[in-house]
């Protein structure tokens, strides 16, 4: 039957997809991918109106004395249409009766600026991408009275970049999802360790294996190669049905490595908590607040993991991206001998 | 129901479980969630950039475009000549890899160098040129309106703001009723203080310039509320962990052969963590300035989630098993308190989450008692069902034998079976849930495209509805509750139909809020205005789709787990036919 521990690791194994859990974790992240993509996709075509596919035109009703420069404001920026009215009446009504979807009411004012008054529809599906489309016009606006008004400025500003339709999500799937994705199986292992040695004492199963002819580091060796091996098994395929998904992904070799080292930190501290507390409820509690406090505290590194995971995928890997995989994976292994030290010395007669 | 027992098992729970944790752990967890504050805060004040340097730029030292690329840390600036970026900017002219990378960096860009302009201007001695367009912005109904000046974040009255910059007249022109009554005021969040999370959403202004408009999308408040679904998970981590132990060695024997009954041990084991929920929530709502509106809402949310632990519990064969599941009620509860409360502007679809209650205190805006009730009503019925399915299996036979989950599942059901006519009642007591999920699906679904949305919703609701049909009548047979016969299945078919169309008439619900408005709530909850025949015709036709529908999975049931799975799909696909077909006839 060969390493006592690889027999441990077998039965962690068979017991957790014989109660088809992994099904259901599985299930649970698809779930959580294709509803985040699904929103994504939701909530870009209400904010952003280069993405609604069926080309949606803001009709801006602009009245005033200043209404000239507003509406070569409008002009300026694409999926918006200006219409002219001689009076602020004419305007109001025209917006009462749906005729325009905002209105731009842009007078001069004494302390020589322009003062517009904007008004945009309440409670519609379209208020946000009216808002987002009037604050574009108005911006647009205010780069040119700044030119006009040069000489008073003692700085210029830099020129805009011109505008280009982008994936306006890209930046999301890479920076949010995808480290949620790599992150959460670690999160999973480490509950899983720790509900797995606390149930062997509640159940008193400790008791079988305690006559067996293995120490407590083999077993502790055996539930946390279980752990290891199921995390970056579950990231793996998260990427495959990323890359299915036309989302590319760099750097797989590494991403697996890095996931796999932090797997083995939060693993080695969840299984020595359980150790120490012993049961399932105060561990659980210490595992979590444990987590939260480990994960918020690294936030003080120069380089966040969710950051390194999300460069990394995104193939803007830099020097210290390398090294804090680097670090993770030492981190790791020491994590894992204090560990095993810690197990040597509880030994299996004290639990 | 006794209260001086459900108290007493209420202090075991509490005093075994403190007895379980002792002082030292009382302290050593009192000292983490302490450090948890303080390290949070730390970080908040660190300030977390998620996309730090995922764009590589190559750009000189003496270009122009070198100071807002290095203020924006999204940005990795690279030696000019570097071959592996995606901007190069020299000599004043941009070349960008042609992928969809190097277009979402480029658009990044000219966010960037906004921002950049903004900042070098606000040190301008010269403010007015700086700045020479002062915005103020009105949310009208058409007909109707209040100004909101950008840069009085969250205040809802008409405000006159006296802003550095220089006074604001409020928009004269559109002076008519009062609008709405009080309910959804507009709001510009412009948060005050510098954050680097608010900062990369709204781009820190001075007060009332154009970059300072921001879509009307409380997104601070959107957080807050989070604050209050975060604590729930501990919550429910510890109860879940409570309900398996009962389960796991026989021990909850010593309670159920005690003279009290099963109600009484449930909610006194339940009430402690009730209680602590509720503690964490009214904390929490004084801490940011939320009232009773707020804990209110939060409530039935903490009830639900109790609930679907307590059966969680009562299911799982081990520990592991109950993480799993426990995690899958977090993000299904959660996602279904946050979608729908993202669609700020939307009266209707906002509303489906208790959390839109939550945001709107925050913002104080007035809460109508129907809304109120739209909000959370579902929740509390689903709350009770899911307790009462759990208390049906809290017994000897249930508790100490190791089942699957979904046969469990079968077997709480069939509990609940005494004759047939259990079956229309069943029928009826699974309306929130049926209604649960057809709200979780409008407030999916409709942001996308109505060719496509339309008929996936008309497919998921007949799914939901003809599994709630016939659930019970399949775990009724399986469970050996009735004979497997071809007439009795015609029966309970018929009951369960009668007992769902009677029920479906409590979704009028729906209308006080006006979902049925929505293009894809009339879908779900079609009220068809007209006269005489037609009426009773369109009345009694849901009625007769029902029964019939109802039949078929009965008669698949009957026969046994194939058979049901492949007469349901049939009776979800007649259903689909119909409701195709009254959409689109009177649609």
């Amino acid at each position: 039957m060969g390493d006592p521990r690889l027999a441990i690791t077998r039965r962690e194994l068979g017991a957790i997809t014989s109660e088809k859990t992994i099904v259901l974790a599985l299930l649970i992240q698809l779930f959580i991918a294709a509803f985040s993509s699904f929103l994504v996709v939701g909530l870009v075509s209400l904010y952003d109106p280069g993405s609604v596919s069926d080309g949606q035109i803001v009709t801006v009703g602009v009245a005033g004395d200043a209404s000239e420069s507003v509406e070569d404001a409008v002009r300026s920026v694409r999926g918006s249409r200006a219409r002219f009215f001689e009076s602020r009446d004419q305007a109001e009504r025209a917006f009462e009766n749906g005729g325009v979807d905002a209105l731009l009411l842009a007078n001069q004012r004494d302390d020589d600026r322009i003062g517009v008054e904007t008004v945009v529809p309440k409670g519609s599906l379209r208020t946000t991408l009216i808002v987002t489309q009037v604050r574009e016009v108005l911006e647009a606006l205010e780069r040119e009275e700044r030119v006009a008004r040069q000489n008073e400025l003692s700085a210029t500003p830099v020129n805009l970049p011109p505008e280009v339709s982008a994936s306006p999500y890209f930046g999301f799937t890479y920076t949010i999802l995808l480290p949620l994705l790599c992150l959460l199986p670690v999160f999973i292992s480490g509950s899983l360790v720790v509900d797995s040695i606390t149930e062997e004492r509640e159940r008193g199963t400790f008791e079988l294996l305690r006559v067996a002819p293995i120490t407590l580091v083999d077993i502790v060796d055996g539930k946390l190669f279980a752990a290891v091996v199921l995390a970056p098994a579950q990231v793996a395929l998260w990427l495959v049905l990323l890359t299915v998904n036309g989302i590319s992904i760099s750097d797989v070799g590494l991403l697996l490595v890095f996931v796999t080292a932090l797997t083995l930190v939060v693993v080695s501290g969840g299984a020595g908590i359980a150790l120490f507390f012993g049961d399932r409820q105060r561990s659980q509690l210490a595992y979590s607040t444990g987590l939260l406090l480990f994960f918020a505290s690294l936030v003080f590194l120069p380089e966040h993991p969710s950051s390194t995971i999300a460069r990394l995928a995104i193939d803007s890997a830099a020097p210290i991206s390398f090294i804090s995989v680097a670090g993770a994976l030492v981190v790791g292994a020491l994590c894992l001998g204090f560990l095993r030290e810690f197990a040597r010395r509880t030994g299996k007669d004290q639990l | 129901m006794n209260p001086r027992k459900i108290l007493r098992i209420a202090r075991w729970e509490v005093t075994k479980g403190a007895g379980g944790i002792d002082r030292k752990t009382l302290v050593a967890g009192v000292v983490a969630i302490a450090l948890l504050g303080v390290v949070s805060a730390a970080a908040v004040g660190h300030g977390v950039a998620l996309d730090r340097g995922i764009y590589r730029v190559s750009v000189d030292e003496s270009s122009p475009y070198y100071g807002p690329v290095a203020a924006d840390p999204t940005f990795d600036i690279r030696e000019p000549g570097s071959t592996e970026v995606e901007i190069t900017i020299e000599d004043g002219g941009f070349r960008v890899s042609p992928t969809p990378k190097g277009r979402a960096a480029f658009a990044e860009l000219r966010r960037a160098v906004e921002r950049y302009n903004d900042r070098v201007m606000a040190a301008e001695q010269n403010q007015s040129a700086a700045f020479p367009v002062a915005v103020s912005i009105t949310y009208a109904n058409r007909g109707g309106g209040e100004v909101v000046v950008p840069g009085d974040a969250g205040q809802s009255q008409p405000t006159t703001a006296d802003q550095p910059a220089g006074g604001e007249s409020p928009a004269q022109g559109t002076e008519a009723g009062d609008g709405t009554g009080g309910a959804g005021g507009a709001t510009t969040p412009i948060p005050q203080n510098d954050q680097s999370v608010s900062d990369a959403l709204f781009g820190g202004g001075t007060g009332d310039t154009p970059s300072d408009i921001a879509p009307p999308f409380p997104f601070e408040s959107l957080a807050l509320a989070f604050l209050f679904v975060l604590p729930m998970n501990f919550v429910i981590q510890a109860y879940g962990g409570s309900i398996l132990k009962e389960r796991i060695n026989r021990r909850g024997v010593l309670l159920l052969v005690t003279p009290v009954s099963r109600y009484d041990i449930v909610a006194g084991k339940t009430l402690p963590y009730f209680a602590a929920a509720l503690t964490i929530t009214t904390v929490i709502a004084l801490a940011i300035g939320g009232g009773l509106v707020s804990i209110t809402a939060v409530i039935p949310l903490a009830l639900v989630f109790l609930a679907a632990t307590f059966l969680a519990g009562m299911f799982a064969r081990s520990f592991k098993e109950l993480t799993f599941v426990t995690v899958a009620i977090s993000v299904f509860l959660t996602t279904y308190a946050f979608v729908p409360a993202i669609f700020t502007d939307l009266n209707a679809i906002a509303l489906i989450s208790p959390l839109t209650l939550v945001v709107r205190d925050l913002q104080s805006e007035a809460i109508t008692a129907g809304e109120y009730a739209f909000a959370t009503l579902p929740l509390y019925l689903t709350a009770g069902v899911l307790f009462t399915l759990g208390v049906g299996v809290y017994r000897e036979e249930d508790m100490f034998t190791q089942r699957a989950v979904h046969l469990k599942a079968l077997d709480a059901i069939s509990s609940r079976i005494r004759g047939r006519r259990s079956i229309a009642f069943l029928s009826i007591l699974f309306i929130p849930f049926v209604f649960v999920a057809e709200l979780m699906a409008i407030a999916t679904l409709f942001a996308l495209p109505m060719t496509f949305s339309i008929p996936v919703l008309l497919v998921l609701i007949a799914l939901v509805e003809e599994l709630a049909k016939s659930i019970h009548i399949y775990a009724g047979f399986e469970t050996a509750k009735f004979d497997r016969r071809f007439s009795l299945a015609l029966v309970l078919g018929a009951l369960s139909g009668l007992g769902f169309f009677l029920a479906e008439k409590l979704t009028l619900i729906s209308q006080i809020v006006g979902l049925p408005e929505l293009q894809l709530g009339s879908v779900a909850f079609t009220g068809v205005e007209m006269s005489g025949l037609a009426l009773l015709g369109l009345l009694l036709a849901p009625l007769a789709l029902h029964v019939v529908t109802a039949t078929i999975s009965a008669i698949g049931a009957a026969r046994g787990a194939r058979s049901y799975a492949v007469a349901l799909g049939v009776a979800i696909f007649v259903h689909t036919m119909y409701n195709l077909t009254v959409v689109t006839q009177f649609g």
